[in-house]
């Protein structure tokens, strides 16, 4: 168990930059993850901890001890990749051994640990099975185990639920949180699924092109995205972005919204708005905020009804997303499926703004905070 | 079971149309010609060493022996002349054994390790040096005769079954290391990180993961570096001594060398056992040189 200090690292390869002066620090037994689209620098990161690459500046600190320079094998972590990389030629008691032996402990604890890391993961049956003979949630887990038999500070996890299938992924998921709140240990987990991110993270890192975006909670990012990326990339279905004009209404600025009429929302920190009377932003709302007449928030602050053109309705099951259009841009509501909403028909439809978020329509950056 | 039997029997029992027939024979027609066509040097061979002078020179090519006579065999083998000695191919036949085995493990262990580094130990410059050893595949033999006839006079291991090894297994590094790094290319780079984070070194690395899961292309290493140095006759003409002439050479001479009638019985018998060690090497190991011939070459 240790905390993890990334101190300004930044990583070259000839012109380009590909980590551009990453900051990040988490504390012993935290869960941190790291999210981005492909390419976003995520995965040099985590090499760059794992010491499988190096940095061209910068610091990297284990446990208070800067690992920067140290070889992979001695900065006491162990990774699960997303292909498991499990040894093809061993069996799954060896594969979980080999990382002891390789540290010389003696077969007699080495057997100890493997039987212990094989009951928490629930595959004693398959000690003496090759890696081919796995299923693909066997071989995940026996990775985790591999990983585990060491009690390194650090765990590393490399996307290593994207090769399941969707409801194997989702038990995993559950299984792996379930573990960190076991075991208390460190980790660091890439991933491009933002509901992972969601669901396991105790602080998330988005990234883009090299840079954090920004650095919270799970529910830190999804309420209060840096800018419109990291509003854009977490949840699912996406934030709704709405071009809309500023107007000043009794002294506070409102924003017009034109349905099938007109109406104008009230926003939560409508001084910050001051500046952009008259011009247009990126209104944020989350789809759940927009949703069919609820009696219990009616006459609350921040709460609009309007009517809505509904375009297209898609059941979820526990909701429908209704798609309509609003100040010409396209947007996803979330309602009771009970809710009657053909398409074409037009609809009341209630707009909660008090969580919503505003973002400068050239830069992209949050204007509210 | 009962399912499966009755859909066998179902496919087995399926109607053939008479054109289907006709095809089938004619297919096989075609393969038995071709079959024996490829046979048919080898049996002139097997029953030209059977029959003894006399017989040779009175019948034809494809006639049967009238009785069998094994004695061109064991002349081949223990005395007939190859130049001024008189001793058979059998020491040059261990020669070549010699040179070959040694040969054949170093040129592969090197090109194991070269691929190994190439493939999963990428450095920079790896594809440069890659493509530099690519170019050795293409260098004709007799380009490095004499520069090799120099170097080995300045290592002093000129006319040495030594220097026949070293010879062989520069030529031959270019090969293997080709047949390994395309081989390794396929196994993901991840194995090696994994390794690495359990603490292991480089060689540990490449002896404990990844020589366990080179059984292929090690056969079709070791099959091709065995045949092209067994087979190898301008290398062994060129810089072996007296004593340590390869088996092709040995044959090149005992044909070459005659007193009085040309004993054709005897050469044909030389050849054969001069033949038998890749002939072997193929029955015993040619379903993995396919297979390993082609891993890599078709990935995905």
């Amino acid at each position: 168990m240790a905390n993890l200090v990334i101190d300004n690292v930044k990583k070259r390869y000839g012109e380009t930059e590909i980590l551009k002066g990453i900051n990040i620090s988490i504390k012993a037994g935290e869960f941190l993850i790291l999210v981005g689209p492909s390419g976003c620098g995520k995965s040099t990161l985590m090499n760059s901890i794992a010491g499988l690459e190096d940095v061209s500046e910068g610091r990297i600190l284990i446990a208070d001890k800067d690992v920067t320079y140290t070889s992979p094998k001695d900065r006491d972590i162990a990774m699960v990749f997303q292909s498991y990389a499990l040894y093809p030629n061993m069996t799954v008691e060896q594969n979980i051994s080999f990382g002891l032996e390789m540290r010389k402990v003696p077969k007699t604890e080495r057997d100890v640990e493997v039987q212990r890391v094989a009951e928490l993961l629930q595959i004693s049956h398959l000690l003496d099975r090759k890696p081919a003979q796995l299923s693909g949630g066997q071989r995940q887990r026996v990775a985790m185990g591999r990983a585990l038999a060491r009690r390194p500070q650090l765990y590393l996890f490399d996307e290593p639920l994207s090769n399941l299938d969707a409801k194997l992924r989702v038990e995993m998921r559950t299984e792996i949180k379930k573990l960190h709140k076991k075991l208390g240990t460190t980790i660091v987990y890439v991933t491009h699924d933002q509901i992972e991110a969601m669901t396991l993270a105790d602080r998330i890192a988005v990234m883009k092109d090299g840079e954090v975006q920004q650095l919270g909670t799970p529910q830190e990012i999804y309420d209060n995205p840096a800018n419109l990326f990291v509003a854009g990339f977490m949840g699912s279905p996406a934030m709704n972005f709405i071009p809309a004009n500023v107007i000043e209404k009794e002294g506070t600025p409102m924003l017009e919204l034109a349905t099938s009429s007109t109406v104008a929302l009230p926003f939560p920190k409508s001084e910050t708005l001051k500046d952009y009377i008259g011009k247009t932003i990126l209104l944020g709302l989350r789809p759940e905020m927009i949703t069919e007449p609820q009696p219990h928030k009616e006459g609350q602050p921040f709460v609009t009804t309007t009517d809505i053109e509904v375009e297209v309705t898609e059941p979820m099951g526990a909701d429908t997303m209704i798609l309509t259009r609003v100040n010409d841009a396209e947007i996803n509501c979330r309602s009771n499926p009970m809710y009657p909403a053909e398409a074409g028909s037009i609809i009341k439809m209630m707009f909660d703004t008090s969580k919503a978020v505003a973002f400068d329509n050239e830069s992209g950056e949050r204007i509210d905070i | 079971m009962s399912n499966l039997n009755s859909t066998s029997k179902k496919a087995v029992g399926r109607k053939t149309s008479g054109l289907d027939k006709v095809l089938r024979v004619a297919l096989y027609t075609v393969l038995i010609i071709v079959a024996a066509f490829y046979l048919m040097p080898f049996i002139v061979m097997l029953i030209t060493s059977l029959k003894d002078v006399e017989e040779i020179r009175t019948g034809t090519l494809l006639s049967l022996p009238a009785s069998l006579h094994f004695d061109s065999w064991s002349k081949a083998w223990s005395s007939a002349c190859t130049g001024s000695s008189c001793g058979g191919i059998s020491p040059y036949f261990m020669n070549s054994f010699q040179i070959v085995l040694p040969a054949v493990a170093i040129s592969t262990l090197v090109g194991a390790i070269n691929g190994y580094v190439i493939s999963l130990w990428k450095f920079r410059g790896s594809d440069f040096f890659f493509a530099a050893m690519l170019v050795g595949c293409f260098i004709p033999f007799q380009v490095i005769l004499l520069p090799m006839a120099q170097t080995l006079g300045w290592l002093g291991i000129a006319n040495t079954t030594t220097g026949l090894v070293f010879v062989h297994v520069v030529y031959g590094v270019a090969f293997t290391t080709l047949f390994f790094r395309n081989f390794y290319q396929s196994i993901p780079s991840e194995l090696v990180k994994a390794a690495r984070l359990d603490g292991a070194g480089f060689f540990t690395i490449f002896y404990r993961i990844i020589l366990p899961v080179s059984t292929p292309i090690i056969v079709v290493t070791v099959i091709w570096q065995f045949t092209q140095i067994w087979n190898d006759f301008l290398f062994g003409v060129a810089f072996s001594g007296f004593d340590t002439q390869p088996v092709t050479v040995a044959l090149n001479n005992l044909v070459n060398t005659s007193f009085g009638g040309k004993e054709y019985n005897v050469d044909m018998a030389a050849a054969i056992i001069a033949a038998l060690p890749t002939l072997a090497v193929y029955v015993f190991a040619g379903k993995y040189f396919v297979r390993g011939l082609t891993a890599g070459a078709v990935k995905g």
